[in-house]
């Protein structure tokens, strides 16, 4: 293996690399930029919240939604294309007595288009050892304490399949709009870290 | 033989780093990794499962020391060295540290 | 060889020396076909090169106590055919 020899720092060894592929044309000046701006735009946890903020008041949606999510979606004008590349999706529902969670073990596979860039803790060789073999107490340190009858379902994204979680709906919410719903639902829901 | 990045239920990890209010990227140059690496696939310069084996293949002490971007830019690094994209000794050459 | 929702399958005790999408902690575990996912190239063959067909994918469902000896959830995993095999 080509061995890095440079003490430069990361960032000026970054830009060199960087360069040395505009040169090759590889990469077009000012692109990267463009690309992340467009990206960081459209890939945020709305784009997850909206969907659950759907399946909490449409009964048909969320049937298609956990059948085939890629076209449930589709009808939300959302796709699984806005990271690197066109994933596949799996959405699966938390429920009174079952609670999901969604980890990659081997790296850091992610539902980029629908949840933004990862946070770090879920890329942290923490997490990813833990939540597979003590899922309860790694829930408990996130501050979610589910009731001992709760089962606990841990996904781990090892293939090209991507994973959502649909948390449940908070009582008390039976008025809200579905933008508001929506406002309820964070990161950490669609991860299965958070209860909603 | 098992590889470094393959840690699910492996003990002695320790306790979970949760940073509140994370932003997406910490460094401009943690985006440009990002961004280099979704051009260089979208240009089929390699595939993500050679990407992810390339991030693999760090000695294991290197790959526990390294940050998470820090992975990915030995990575491309490897791949575009291997490839014949680019040589080692002109990304070394780096003069405005 | 293909699989049906409902069957046992076991996760291959295999040790390979190249990049695979099939984690330690669950070799050699026996789990549940829990869903179809569809086909996609085996990224053991995509890394090194070597062009073959897609192949199956499953979702496979473990009990932690077959996979850890302990716990009492499940974890899902996505296995290409050719981790798989009868128990």
């Amino acid at each position: 293996m080509s061995g890095d020899h440079s003490d430069a720092p990361i960032a000026a060894r970054v830009r060199r690399m960087e360069h040395l592929l505009e040169q090759r044309g590889l990469v077009e000046p000012g692109v990267l930029d463009e690309t992340l701006a467009a990206f960081l735009n459209r890939a945020t946890p709305m784009n997850g919240a909206r969907i659950v903020a759907r399946a909490w008041t449409d009964p048909v949606f969320r049937e298609r939604l956990l059948v085939d999510a890629q076209a449930a979606i589709a009808g939300l004008e959302l796709s699984m294309g806005g990271g690197l590349r066109v994933q596949d999706l799996q959405v699966v529902a938390n429920s009174e007595d079952e609670h999901n969670v969604v980890v990659c073990t081997l790296c850091s596979c992610y539902p980029l288009a629908l949840l933004g860039p990862s946070p770090t803790w879920y890329k942290s060789e923490a997490y990813r050892s833990r939540v597979v073999r003590e899922p309860r107490e790694v829930l408990r340190e996130f501050g979610v304490d589910l009731r001992p009858e709760v089962g606990i379902e841990v996904w781990d994204a090892n293939s090209e399949i991507r994973y959502m979680v649909v948390p449940n709906r908070p009582p008390g919410t039976e008025n809200l709009t579905e933008e508001q719903l929506a406002a309820l639902v964070t990161r950490n829901g669609l991860i299965g870290t958070a209860l909603v | 033989m098992s590889r470094i990045n393959d840690v699910g239920g492996v003990q002695g990890f320790g306790e979970l780093v949760v940073e509140q209010d994370e932003p997406p990227f910490h460094a401009d140059w943690e985006a440009h990794v990002f961004a280099l690496n979704t051009a260089l696939l979208r240009k089929r310069i390699y595939h993500l499962d050679e990407f992810r084996d390339a991030v693999e293949r760090l000695p294991p002490a290197q790959y526990l020391a390294a940050s998470y971007y820090e992975r990915w830019y030995l990575a491309i690094r490897t791949l575009l060295v291997e490839k014949g994209v680019l040589d080692a000794e002109e990304l070394d050459d780096v003069h405005d540290g | 060889m293909t699989f049906t929702t409902g069957e046992l399958v076991r996760a291959k005790s295999v040790d390979p020396p190249h990049h695979t999408r099939l984690p330690s902690y669950a070799r050699g575990a026996v789990g549940t076909i829990v869903r179809p996912q569809g086909a996609h190239l085996l990224p053991d063959d995509v890394a090194r090169g070597i062009s073959a067909p897609e192949e199956a994918v499953y979702a496979v469902r473990f009990t932690a106590r077959e996979l850890f000896g302990t716990g009492d959830h499940t974890v899902t995993l996505s296995l290409w055919e050719s981790y798989l095999e009868k128990p």
